[in-house]
């Protein structure tokens, strides 16, 4: 009540703060939950993470604790099982992302069109996203099961295989495996985000197109695509980022094995740190898996800042 | 012009008949086949689960996988459930309160940094969270935090309040600040105009953000299993794994177990996803 004189009987005196710095401060205190929350989880540990990459720092050898310097580097350089896993994981990005994108660019311009139970089929086809990441593996493990798994069992039945195989298990396989359980699961990503998309091309767009003689393929080429391009590439960089941090669903359904077939950087460092119990060397991988992903997060900025100025 | 126009047309009703059935019949089935063999795989009894040749349909359907799981004191599945709910309710909670009045503050007030603020926001969201794992355990462990709900809760705000910051920015921005402002006018504090203008209209979009914070930390695997040693400490997600490591791995039980997990979170998904997708892309299409 007392603001309402002061503000009509001085316009141009100013009070000790000027209202311009209260207000921002007010705005700062709104800021305060959220940063602590972000330097306790996230900020100081990436730190502490930075630190303990100079140390030797195995939990159940405390005796041996002491700075090393760059040793765990050093050791990461020389490791060959680091230089296999950067492999892999690159194997393990592309064949996801790539399968997913066209999988998901399918599903999305099927239902975005216009058929009766359109909302129940959505529904339904978004669900492999949404369950736990464990869940996901123990499905696809109980299903690529050698005795009693139904891929085996629909295969051998279809007469495209002529016995049962572990595929988990086989070095050859495994990685194949491994790719598709995580494409059904990401599918209805890459479907949700170009469907947002499609749905916001104007009709007019297309009728124009067809007026001026294009048909089904040269309306897709000419008018979808290019329209699509800026969610194409902010959901690419999203979703290649996210599957080459992703650790859960091979944890759960081979841990990396049969020998390391499937190990990709991001199983390899939680193996040091949850099973190893090496935090040194899981800090030192953790640190490069961090370049990495900021060299991708800096060249993708550029990109989509690119994809704005020409959008 | 008509030789080009026929097959135009004959594509075009290829694609809207036989090509779009085949294809949403090929997509539900896809999605949902491997959730269908789970649930039969769980209504099965021990000879029909493991039988050769294999059984597709459960001939005598029972439950019993179902309240094995649930009452193992082993592997005490209800336990497991009641930890996640906990964990994740609170999870919920707290995220919303503290991202609805970051969100706000950073949709509202231009303060110097604001730009670097949201970016850190998005970059944190790209963070491997297996980079914490190291860290924060030794955190835990120096706060004796190891095999509390509260090490699973304050991890969880690492890669839920980055997410739900930015959703946050999204909704009030698009709330005029006009309405604030009349409300200010009437005597408001600008922390009462929030709570009782800005909020009812930002109430849907919160509620769907907040319950996606759940959602998300149901599926959390590696902080639960990192910082939990207790067997009646486990999440759903820990504890489904812990089943499998016990002993040979009990697929009876154990599908029982997936269903149960998936559950939960595929009905609160279905209730919010109109607003999620929503959510999720309105700043990427606008991008």
């Amino acid at each position: 009540m007392s603001t309402v004189p002061a503000a009509l009987g001085s316009r141009r005196v100013r009070p000790l703060l000027s209202w311009r710095t209260r207000r921002l401060l007010n705005g700062y205190a709104y800021l305060v939950p959220a940063a602590v929350c972000l330097l306790g989880t996230v900020v100081v540990p990436i730190g502490k993470a930075i630190q303990l990459s100079l140390y030797n720092d195995v939990l159940y050898k405390p005796q041996d604790y002491h700075f090393v310097g760059l040793a765990n580097y050093q050791h990461l350089a020389q490791d060959p099982v680091f230089w296999l896993t950067l492999w892999n994981s690159f194997v393990w990005v592309f064949g996801s992302v790539v399968l997913q994108f066209a999988a998901g660019f399918a599903a999305a311009l099927l239902l975005h069109q216009a058929f009766l139970g359109r909302a129940v089929v959505r529904t339904v086809a978004l669900l492999p996203w949404i369950i736990p990441g464990v869940v996901v593996g123990l499905i696809w493990e109980w299903l690529y099961q050698p005795n009693y798994g139904v891929i085996n069992d629909l295969l051998v039945k279809a007469g495209w295989m002529h016995e049962r195989v572990a595929w988990l298990s086989s070095p050859d396989l495994a990685m194949a495996a491994v790719v598709f359980a995580n494409v059904w699961r990401g599918i209805p990503f890459f479907a949700i985000m170009l469907l947002a998309g499609l749905q916001a091309i104007p009709g007019e767009l297309y009728e124009a197109a067809r007026i001026d003689g294009a048909g089904v393929v040269d309306r897709f080429w000419h008018v979808t695509l290019p329209l699509l391009r800026p969610i194409i590439v902010v959901a690419t960089a999203t979703r290649i980022i996210w599957t080459f941090n992703y650790a859960d669903l091979i944890f759960v359904m081979t841990s990396g094995g049969p020998a390391n077939a499937t190990q990709i950087t991001s199983t390899y460092t939680l193996l040091q740190a949850y099973s190893n119990l090496d935090f040194g060397y899981a800090a030192a991988l953790s640190v490069v898996l961090l370049l990495v992903m900021l060299a991708f997060t800096a060249a993708y900025l550029r990109v989509t800042h690119g994809v704005e100025e020409t959008g | 012009m008509r030789a080009r126009r026929i097959p135009a047309n004959f594509a075009e009703r290829m694609l809207g008949g036989p090509v779009l059935w085949t294809g949403l019949v090929g997509l539900t089935a896809f999605a949902l086949g491997p959730f269908v063999w789970m649930l039969l795989t769980s209504l099965k009894n021990r000879q029909e689960l493991y039988a050769t040749p294999l059984e597709y349909l459960p001939r005598h359907v029972t439950f019993e996988n179902y309240v094995e799981a649930w009452t193992s004191p082993l592997t005490p599945f209800s336990r497991f459930f009641l930890n996640s709910l906990w964990v994740c309710s609170v999870t919920m909670v707290a995220t919303a309160v503290v991202s609805v009045l970051a969100g706000y503050a950073i949709a509202r007030f231009r303060f110097a940094g604001r730009d670097a603020l949201l970016l850190i926001f998005l970059a944190t969201q790209m963070f491997p969270s297996v980079l914490l794992i190291a860290p924060l355990l030794t955190q835990w462990r120096a706060l004796g935090l190891i095999d509390t709900y509260q090490a699973l809760i304050y991890s969880n705000f690492s890669f839920t309040v980055p997410f739900t910051v930015w959703m946050m920015v999204g909704y009030f921005s698009s709330i005029p600040r006009e309405l604030e402002e009349s409300a200010m006018i009437d005597g408001c504090s600008q922390f009462g105009a929030l709570c009782r203008v800005v909020l009812p209209l930002a109430a849907p979009g919160i509620a769907a953000t907040a319950i996606f914070a759940f959602v998300v930390s149901w599926s959390e695997l590696l902080f639960a299993i990192s910082f939990t040693t207790q067997t009646n400490m486990r999440t759903l997600s820990a504890g489904l794994l812990y089943m499998v490591g016990q002993y040979e791995v009990q697929w009876g039980p154990l599908s029982a177990g997936v269903i149960m997990s998936t559950v939960p979170v595929a009905v609160l998904f279905t209730f919010l996803q109109r607003h999620l997708i929503h959510g999720l892309t309105a700043g990427a299409v606008k991008g």
